[in-house]
């Protein structure tokens, strides 16, 4: 193919626009032929994420995502002009973004007409024109046809005239229809068509190429953790769907991972058409037996609403281990984004989510880290009790590490083996990951390790039960106030990203201690100093500090470093 | 008074659209009138007309009266105008198909249609059987689409040529932009599309076709009213212009506007979304960076994604050579194999010639930042001292140098500290530019004074 490399823009070049032309209006009448281009040849699909949805598995009720399609068509152009049309592209095609390429000739003008056939259409159409209106007689089965005019479908309810006067349509109670003299042009899907003026009479290939919403993607990562809980194996499906109503047959297509940033861009006018209301004048009766029910067909319109129900069939589920080798997605790098190919053709169908495989990584170096972030300004629960650590799984994303890959973002559920068997044990988000990064896997709450803290005054005390057979590591992390800083903490605490940390190894059935004292907003340091030399001078903007700070140390029992309850 | 319709087919129509959803259609018709007073209806005008903008000028005659009547025709209000009168009801025999007329007096269609039909009383229908309801004449002003009439005095009897223009919302138009980056080169290949949409519920057949980039202030439509937008009001939004031009493109103007022809009569069909060219440059030089903008105090536990950002200018000297009317710009790049594809898109406003322009496209996967509000200490009762770390990490197999803006600057802010030089971009955001290895890191380190 040979449009498809050289592609675009650098074609364009040789086409003249009509813009170049904008020298004002020339006064010729012209005559448009139709052009209908074929069916496509080649399809590329690129599928990018929702810009918005921060992380986790796609929603195929809410595909808020989109996907740059790329159509290769022969089309076959008659000299003078044409109305070269496209059809069957997505139905959430952006009209705006279309770009037609390959062509030498002048392209005048892109048209998307959203105006499409439906009974409404025809009705409001057939305004003014002849028409015939069918009337069956229930009993006979007789057929009268009579002639005669829309004179108004304003509001739903239509008016004709015929010669024996003007009625309304199926306000009689007896079965009536309009015959239409033709679809006015009408079609079915929204229609995108290029007027181009051609030199000759001739046949080429063009790429058509546009956005279309209603796709979506999301690595769905199954990680593995080998029993004795060190290290862990990673692999990653690709998960894409497509909620048109289009399907893309033996695509090459491709995911693009990284945000991109997109215009909240205006839906353009579409009118889905609906059917013939026929409303009528009132119809107030005498009786309260309910009339026959009139058949309400609005309520069967087109709306988003049937596709979300079709969509509504579950996601393959991500949690299948590999029989063998699957083919794999090919990164590559797309500006500073990252982009997956897949490498064979495949079709991406209307209203499907299908699973490409992204990457299998083998025994990842894990460290399993207990934690707890704690707001000392807030009560940990309610009831001021124990609140259980929280577990995640660690390491870094290098190659050292059997890593070291772009991850793009998604849903990672987390296995374990026990008695020999696999079972999932979290399922969790994970957020776009660069080479490098660290990379943490969440694992929930753990029941075996609780924490508990207590405040008297500005002094804490968190104490910490480890009830697991081994071990463990754990992080306390103090999520201060602006300018609150700490003082007198045993064990000694070190600051990570700007906030205070304490590191500490718990051995297996044990409790440890944790004291601080959490000093005023600002001047930490120059407040404890004064409070704790009693000669000092105190400046008038700390007096209430210091005697704060002295009555909390008076209240406090001097606490041990770590105390151990065996 | 006898109406006259005046039909489409010998009209010439121009239309004049502005980018808020506003359009100027003005259209010559020959209209064939009597003598004296009479009613002339207008047929296929905007169904949005803003009536109170019509104006319609012809040789010897006056405009006695305009109006615009939106009373249309439907089953429920041709029974309401029959009220008191007479129409023809056909009952039709469920059983055997015959059927019987009779003529009856519509005296009520309150809720329900009550009849007079000789001396009974009946509701129509009551009983569920079929019955039709033939009416011989539509009252005059029901009409299928709302319809402009104008009542006029005329001098003379025969045809002239009248012209008719007024405002109607549901056309508007934008710009879309097309931008090929050639990564290697450095170079970026603009397209140009006007896009006009039409929702105003009429076509426009064969109408010569103007559009003018900028918006008419619409004195008295709502949203006009209230305090000035000020910066607070309207959402924080990276501005795309970094440096107005000077320099004064040869397109047609209409006051300080920027006019775009478009080149053939045209027709814009209802619910049409219509493109036409109008720039076409290769090769321009533009410039890739990363931007990372930090609010103040803001601290994260994770790595942020620094911004893409792309620069270039619309000069006639090493740019696009244009003004550019407001929309939206949308970059591709070729991947692996040379197909282009689309990695994000930017939003610019009405641009002047020469200006310079840094457009957003989006997140850098491999670049990212971290800033850390390391301490924040109360150096006195007014005075605050932050120490900030900012940590960039860039996963790239080459170097780059990422714009770091600290916002939040205000007062008498000052920067007590600084690992590298800043550049204060203006009084509320200081500018580094950090030089990240590839394949590396680097921290950045600065102390800011402040009073909050």
């Amino acid at each position: 193919m040979a449009a498809r490399g050289c592609g675009w823009l650098v074609i364009l070049s040789g086409a003249a626009l009509a813009g170049l032309l904008l020298t004002g209006p020339s006064e010729s009448q012209v005559s448009v032929q139709d052009a209908p281009a074929e069916a496509p040849s080649a399809v590329s699909v690129t599928v990018y994420r929702d810009p918005y949805r921060a992380s986790g598995s796609i929603e195929l009720d809410r595909l808020n995502g989109f996907a740059l399609i790329t159509e290769t068509r022969t089309v076959h152009l008659h000299a003078g002009d044409n109305r070269l049309r496209f059809d069957g592209v997505a139905d959430g095609i952006e009209p705006e973004s279309a770009i037609v390429a390959g062509l030498d000739d002048i392209i005048l003008e892109k048209n998307r007409d959203a105006a499409v056939l439906s009974p409404s259409a025809l009705a409001a159409a057939a305004v003014g024109k002849p028409l015939v209106l069918t009337r069956t007689n229930p009993k006979d089965g007789r057929v009268q046809r009579l002639p005669g005019t829309v004179l108004s479908d304003a509001q739903g309810g239509v008016v004709f005239k015929s010669e024996q006067g003007i009625e309304a349509l199926r306000c009689s109670g007896l079965p009536e229809t309009l015959s239409f003299e033709g679809t006015e042009g009408l079609r079915a899907h929204p229609t995108l068509s290029v007027w181009l003026r051609a030199h000759r009479e001739a046949s080429a290939t063009v790429m058509l190429s546009y956005l279309a919403r209603g796709f979506d993607w999301a690595a769905d990562y199954t990680a593995t953790l080998a029993p004795d809980g060190r290290s862990m194996d990673l692999g990653a499906w690709v998960t894409l769907a497509n909620g048109n109503g289009t399907g893309f047959r033996e695509a090459q297509t491709q995911v693009v991972a990284g945000r991109v940033n997109r215009e909240s861009g205006e839906i353009e006018p579409l009118d889905i058409g609906g059917p013939i209301v026929a409303n009528c004048w009132p119809r107030g009766s005498t009786s309260d037996i309910p009339m026959q029910l009139q058949l309400d067909m609005r309520s069967a319109g087109l709306g988003g609403q049937g596709l979300k129900k079709a969509l509504a069939a579950p996601a393959a589920a991500a949690a299948f281990q590999l029989a063998g080798p699957a083919q794999q997605a090919q990164q590559e790098q797309l500006g500073d984004l990252k982009l997956y190919r897949i490498q064979e053709p495949t079709t991406v169908a209307s209203l499907q989510s299908k699973q490409i495989r992204l990457m299998d990584r083998t025994a990842i170096p894990v460290s399993l880290v207990y934690g707890l972030e704690l707001d000392p300004g807030e009560q940990l629960s309610a009831a001021g009790g124990a609140t259980p650590a929280s577990r995640s799984l660690r390491t870094l994303n290098t190659q050292a590490n059997h890593l070291g890959i772009a991850l793009p973002s998604g849903h990672v559920q987390v296995f374990a083996f026990s008695q020999g068997r696999r079972l999932l044990e979290r399922e969790s988000n994970l957020r776009d990951l660069a080479r490098d990064e660290e990379l943490e896997i969440d694992l929930g709450p753990s029941p075996d390790v609780q924490v508990e803290a207590t405040r008297i005054g500005r002094s804490h005390r968190v104490e910490i039960s480890n009830a697991r057979a081994s071990a463990i590591a754990f992080e306390l992390k103090l999520r201060l106030p602006d300018g609150v800083g700490i003082v007198d903490a045993k064990p000694a605490a070190a600051t990570r990203n700007g906030r205070p940390i304490f590191t500490l190894s718990i051995p297996a059935h044990s409790i440890a201690v944790v004291n601080y004292a959490e000093t005023s907003v600002g001047r930490a340091a120059e407040v404890h100093r004064q409070a704790r030399d009693p000669g000092a001078r105190i400046p008038q903007l700390d007096v209430n500090l210091v005697r704060e700070v002295r009555r909390d140390v008076a209240e406090i029992k001097a606490p041990d470093r770590i105390a151990l309850v065996q | 008074m006898l109406a006259t319709a005046v039909q489409a087919a010998d009209k010439s129509l121009s239309i004049t659209i502005y980018t808020d959803d506003l359009a100027l259609v003005q259209e010559r018709r020959d209209i064939d009138v009597r003598g004296g007073r009479q009613r002339i209806e207008f047929e296929g005008v905007s169904a949005q007309i803003r009536p109170e903008t019509v104006s319609l000028t012809a040789g010897d005659m006056s405009v006695v009266e305009q109006n615009f009547d939106f009373d249309l025709l439907t089953p429920a209000k041709l029974m309401e105008k029959a009220v008191g009168r007479e129409v023809t009801i056909v009952r039709v025999n469920p059983a055997t198909g015959a059927e019987t007329r009779e003529q009856a007096e519509v005296l009520a269609a309150n809720g329900g249609v009550v009849l007079k039909i000789g001396q009974r009383i009946e509701v129509l229908r009551d009983d569920g059987l079929p019955v039709r309801v033939i009416f011989d004449k539509v009252p005059d002003n029901l009409r299928a689409r709302p319809t402009l009439s104008v009542t006029i005095d005329s001098a003379r009897a025969g045809t002239r040529t009248a012209s008719l223009s007024y405002l109607t919302p549901g056309l508007g138009w934008k710009a879309d932009y097309v931008a090929l980056y050639d990564e290697a080169a450095g170079k970026l290949d603009v397209q140009g599309w006007i896009t006009l949409t039409n929702s105003s519920g009429t076509p426009y057949e064969n109408a010569q076709t103007l559009l003018v980039a900028g918006s008419p202030s619409q004195a008295g439509s709502p949203g006009q009213f209230g305090p000035p937008p000020n910066g607070w009001r309207q959402p924080l939004r990276r501005p795309a212009l970094e440096q107005p031009g000077t320099e004064t493109g040869n397109r047609e103007r209409l006051g300080d506007f920027y006019l775009y022809p478009l080149p053939e009569r045209t027709t814009i069909a209802n619910l049409e979304t219509k493109q036409v060219g109008f720039l076409d440059v290769h090769g321009v030089p533009a410039e890739h960076g990363y931007e990372f903008l930090n609010h103040w105090l803001a601290s994260s536990d994770q790595p942020q994604s620094a911004k893409s950002t792309y620069r270039f200018s619309t000069s006639a000297h090493e740019g696009l050579g244009d003004q550019l009317p407001a929309g939206t710009l949308r970059f591709y790049l070729r991947d692996k194999r040379g197909e282009p594809q689309f990695i994000g898109e930017s939003r610019i406003d009405h641009t002047p010639m020469g200006s310079t322009l840094s457009l957003v496209t989006g997140d850098a996967f491999d670049v990212k930042v971290k800033a850390l509000v390391e301490k924040r200490t109360r150096v006195n009762e007014r005075d605050w001292k932050t120490d900030m770390r900012y940590e960039f990490s860039n996963a790239l197999p080459r170097p780059v140098t990422v714009a770091l803006l600290q916002q939040g600057l205000w007062g008498d802010a000052r920067i007590s500290a600084q690992s590298e030089q800043s550049t204060r971009r203006s009084a509320d955001t200081a500018e580094w530019a950090v030089n990240v290895p590839a394949n590396g890191t680097t921290v950045l380190t600065a102390s800011f004074e402040t009073r909050f």
